[in-house]
C-alpha cells in the first residue's frame, strides 16, 4: 500500500490536504480531505456581548467577510426581534452582491482559469494567475477589472474593501450617498459586458473538458439553496429548498431559525471540518451540495432578465439537474451577472437613498438565526445569548461545511479515474486539486468542528506498521 | 508631475508587520489636495497592476525581515520577470510593475520604502523602535508624493 498526499491544496482559500491510499496494483483505494485548521470562533466568542458578533466573525475570512459579517447581523435582528428598515434591508442586500461578484471573480479569473486556459497537464511553474496574466492578458484584464468593480462597491458602501463595520445589527450605520449610487450604476454596463464576453468564451471551451466534465464529481446528490417565496433565486433573503437528485422538491421554504430539523452535522476522522448531511435521509446519504451549481438545480429562475436567459441555456444544455461539479464555474458565472443585475435594480429603488436605516433594540429574545446565500452556499449563524445579551452558544455552519461529504466524494471519483500509480504524473494530482477548487472551497471559514471533533491518533512503527490506536466517540 | 500612487501594506494584527498600513494610514490624512492616491492593504495582489498603471511614480511601503530593528531603506524597484508560484498571496512590487507593463503597457517610476522589523508577534502596535521610525518614513514619502515647497523629488 502506498500514499500520495497532495499538501498543500494550492490555488483554494484556506489550507487543506489530500490523501490518496493505492492499492499493491497501484489503483486508487481510498481518498480523504483533510481540513488542517482549527479557528474556535464559536468557543472564543462566548461571553462577548452578541453586538460584537458581527465584527468579530467577520474576522473569519479576508475572502467573504461581507457574508459572515450580514449572517451574524441578520443573528442579531432576531436577538432584538426587529424588522431592519427598508433602505437597510435593500443596502446590505446591494452590499452582499457586490461580495458575490468579486469573490465569483476571484474564484473563476484568478483560482480556476489557470486550469481552464493554461491546460490542466500545463507547466506547474506557470500554471497561476501570472502565467495567465502572461498568455491570456485579455482575460486577466477582465479578471482584474471585475474583481475590482465588485471591492468599489464594498468601499463606496461599507467605506472599507475588507472588515468593514458598516453593517450593523438593526440595519446600517450611514445612508447610500446618491453620488455613490451613481457611480455604482455608471459602473454596471462595462463589468456585465465583461461578465458576459468571459461567458461567451467559457461556453465556446466546454467541449475541451469532456473527459473532466464526465468525471469531476458527477454523481447523485442533493441539493439546497435559498429561494423566495416563488421558488426564485435568492442571495440575501429567502428559505432553503432541498432537491433530491432527481430534481424533486424535498424540503422547501425552510426559515433559518428551523434549520437544525433539517440539517445534522456529523464529525469526520482526521479532519476539523464538520459534514453537515439533510436528516430526513441521515448520515452520510444525505450528502447536498450547496453553492452556484446547487442554487442553479433548486431554483427555479434567476429572477432577472440575462441571467434568466443564461440560465434557460444553462439547463437546455446541461438538463433540468446539473449533476457535474465541473459546472461550478459555469453557475458562478451567471451568479456573477445576476448579482450584477440585482445591483442595478437595487440601485435604482428609490427607497435605497433613505435616511431610516437602522432599528434600535435591546435583548428581546435568548435565540437567533441569520441565514444568507455566501458566494460558496449556505452560511448559517446560530447564537444564544442571556439576559444581558452575552453570547452562551455559537454555531456556524458555513458553506464549504455544506459541501465537505460531496467534495470528498468528488475527490475519490476524480482520483479513481485520473490517477495511476504506476505511471504517476503531476497533472492527474493537479485534476484532483482541481476538483476542490470548482466548488470554491474556504476552509478559513468552514472549520468550526470545536467540541466535536472525531479523534484517531494511530500509532505506526517505523516501518509502517499499525501499533495502536484510539478513537474518540 | 503626474499622479502619485502610495500603497502601504503589511498585517496590522502582526506588530511591525503592520508598518506599512500604519505609514499609508498617516500619510493619507497629509495629501488632501495633491494628486496622491494612497492604497492601504493586507497584501499585495494582481489587481494593483491596473491603479499602478494609471500613476507616473508609486511608493510602496513594508516591513523588512532584514536588517538591523528600526533601519529605514529606500531602493528603486524596476519591472522584474513575472515570478512563479502556484499561490496567490506572493506578488511582489517588481512582479506587480512587469504585470502592469504587460497588461496595461504602462508602469510607473517606482521605490520601496522598508523598515527593518523587530517583531511579528501578535499585537497591533508596532514596537517602540520601529515606532520611531514612522514619522521619518511619513515624511520621506511626502518629500517624494507632494514635492512643492522644495521637497526633492526622485
Amino acid at each position: 500500500m502506498r500514499k500520495i498526499m497532495i499538501d498543500a491544496v494550492t490555488r483554494i482559500e484556506g489550507h487543506a490536504k489530500v490523501s490518496i491510499q493505492l492499492d499493491d496494483d497501484g489503483k486508487v483505494a481510498d481518498t480523504q480531505l483533510h481540513v488542517t485548521q482549527i479557528r474556535g470562533f464559536e468557543k472564543f466568542t462566548e461571553g462577548r456581548p452578541y453586538y460584537e458578533m458581527p465584527s468579530i466573525t467577520a474576522r473569519i475570512c479576508g475572502i467573504c467577510p461581507i457574508s459572515h459579517l450580514l449572517a451574524s447581523s441578520k443573528a442579531c435582528d432576531a436577538i432584538m426581534s426587529v424588522g431592519v428598515p427598508e433602505t437597510a434591508a435593500l443596502l446590505r442586500e446591494v452590499l452582499h452582491c457586490g461580495q458575490v461578484v468579486q469573490s465569483h471573480a476571484l474564484s473563476f479569473f484568478h483560482l480556476s482559469a489557470p486550469d481552464l486556459l493554461l491546460g490542466m497537464d500545463s507547466d506547474p511553474a506557470q500554471r497561476n494567475v501570472l502565467g495567465l496574466l502572461e498568455k491570456f492578458p485579455d482575460i486577466a484584464r477582465d479578471g482584474i477589472a471585475l474583481r475590482k468593480f465588485g471591492q468599489q462597491v464594498i468601499e463606496g458602501l461599507a467605506k472599507e474593501r475588507i472588515h468593514p463595520s458598516w453593517v450593523v445589527p438593526g440595519g446600517v450605520n450611514t445612508p447610500l450617498d446618491s453620488a455613490v449610487r451613481d457611480k455604482i450604476l455608471s459602473g454596471l454596463p462595462d463589468a456585465k459586458a465583461t461578465v458576459r464576453r468571459t461567458l461567451k468564451f467559457f461556453k465556446g471551451i466546454l467541449d475541451q473538458f469532456k473527459e473532466e466534465i464526465e468525471h469531476f464529481g458527477n454523481a447523485s446528490s442533493m441539493y439546497a439553496g435559498l429561494v423566495d417565496a416563488a421558488g426564485k433565486l435568492q442571495l440575501y433573503d429567502g428559505g432553503i429548498r432541498f432537491k433530491d437528485a432527481d430534481g424533486k422538491i424535498v424540503a422547501d421554504h425552510i426559515a433559518g431559525r428551523d434549520y437544525r430539523n433539517f440539517i445534522g452535522e456529523a464529525a469526520l476522522a482526521n479532519s476539523y471540518l464538520k459534514a453537515p448531511y439533510f436528516k430526513p435521509v441521515g448520515f452520510p446519504d444525505g450528502v447536498y451540495r450547496v453553492g452556484p451549481l446547487a442554487r442553479l438545480n433548486v431554483a427555479k429562475s434567476c429572477g432577472t432578465s440575462m441571467a434568466d436567459a443564461e440560465f434557460t441555456e444553462f439547463h437546455q444544455r446541461l438538463g433540468k439537474i446539473v449533476p457535474g461539479s465541473f459546472h461550478y464555474h459555469y453557475a458562478r458565472l451567471i451568479e456573477a451577472l445576476y448579482g450584477l443585475e440585482r445591483m442595478e435594480a437595487l440601485l435604482n429603488d428609490p427607497a435605497v437613498l433613505g435616511q431610516q436605516i437602522r432599528a434600535h433594540a435591546g435583548v428581546n429574545c435568548l435565540e437567533g438565526v441569520g441565514m444568507i446565500e455566501a458566494p460558496r452556499g449556505i452560511l448559517i449563524h446560530h447564537y444564544k445569548v442571556n439576559e444581558e445579551g452575552a453570547i452562551t452558544w455559537a454555531n456556524l455552519i458555513v458553506a464549504t461545511g455544506h459541501n465537505n461529504l460531496a467534495i470528498n466524494r468528488s475527490i475519490h471519483q476524480v482520483a479513481q479515474h485520473f490517477v495511476d500509480g504506476n505511471h504517476l504524473q503531476e497533472g492527474m494530482l493537479n485534476r484532483v486539486s482541481a476538483v476542490v477548487r470548482a466548488y470554491d472551497p474556504c476552509f478559513s471559514c468552514s472549520t468550526h468542528a470545536s467540541g466535536q471533533i472525531a479523534m484517531h491518533i494511530q500509532l505506526f512503527s517505523p516501518q509502517g506498521s499499525l501499533l495502536d490506536e484510539l478513537k474518540s466517540a | 508631475m503626474g499622479k502619485v500612487l502610495i500603497i502601504g501594506y503589511g498585517n496590522p494584527l502582526r506588530s511591525d508587520d503592520g508598518f506599512g498600513w500604519h505609514a499609508s494610514r498617516l500619510i493619507s490624512r497629509e495629501v488632501a489636495g495633491h494628486d496622491v492616491e494612497v492604497i492601504t492593504c493586507h497584501q499585495l495582489t494582481p489587481e494593483l497592476a491596473e491603479p499602478l498603471s494609471q500613476c507616473s511614480r508609486a511608493v510602496f511601503i513594508d516591513a523588512d525581515a532584514e536588517g538591523e530593528p528600526g533601519e529605514i531603506h529606500l531602493r528603486e524597484v524596476l519591472p522584474q520577470a513575472l515570478s512563479s508560484s502556484a499561490l496567490t498571496h506572493t506578488c511582489s512590487p517588481a512582479g506587480l510593475l512587469a504585470s502592469a507593463a504587460r497588461l496595461y503597457g504602462r508602469c510607473p517610476k517606482t521605490v520601496l520604502i522598508t523598515v527593518s522589523a523587530q517583531s511579528f508577534d501578535f499585537g497591533d502596535c508596532l514596537s517602540p523602535i520601529v515606532s520611531a521610525a514612522l514619522p521619518k518614513v511619513v515624511d520621506r514619502v511626502l518629500e517624494i508624493a507632494c514635492p512643492d515647497g522644495g521637497r526633492p523629488e526622485f
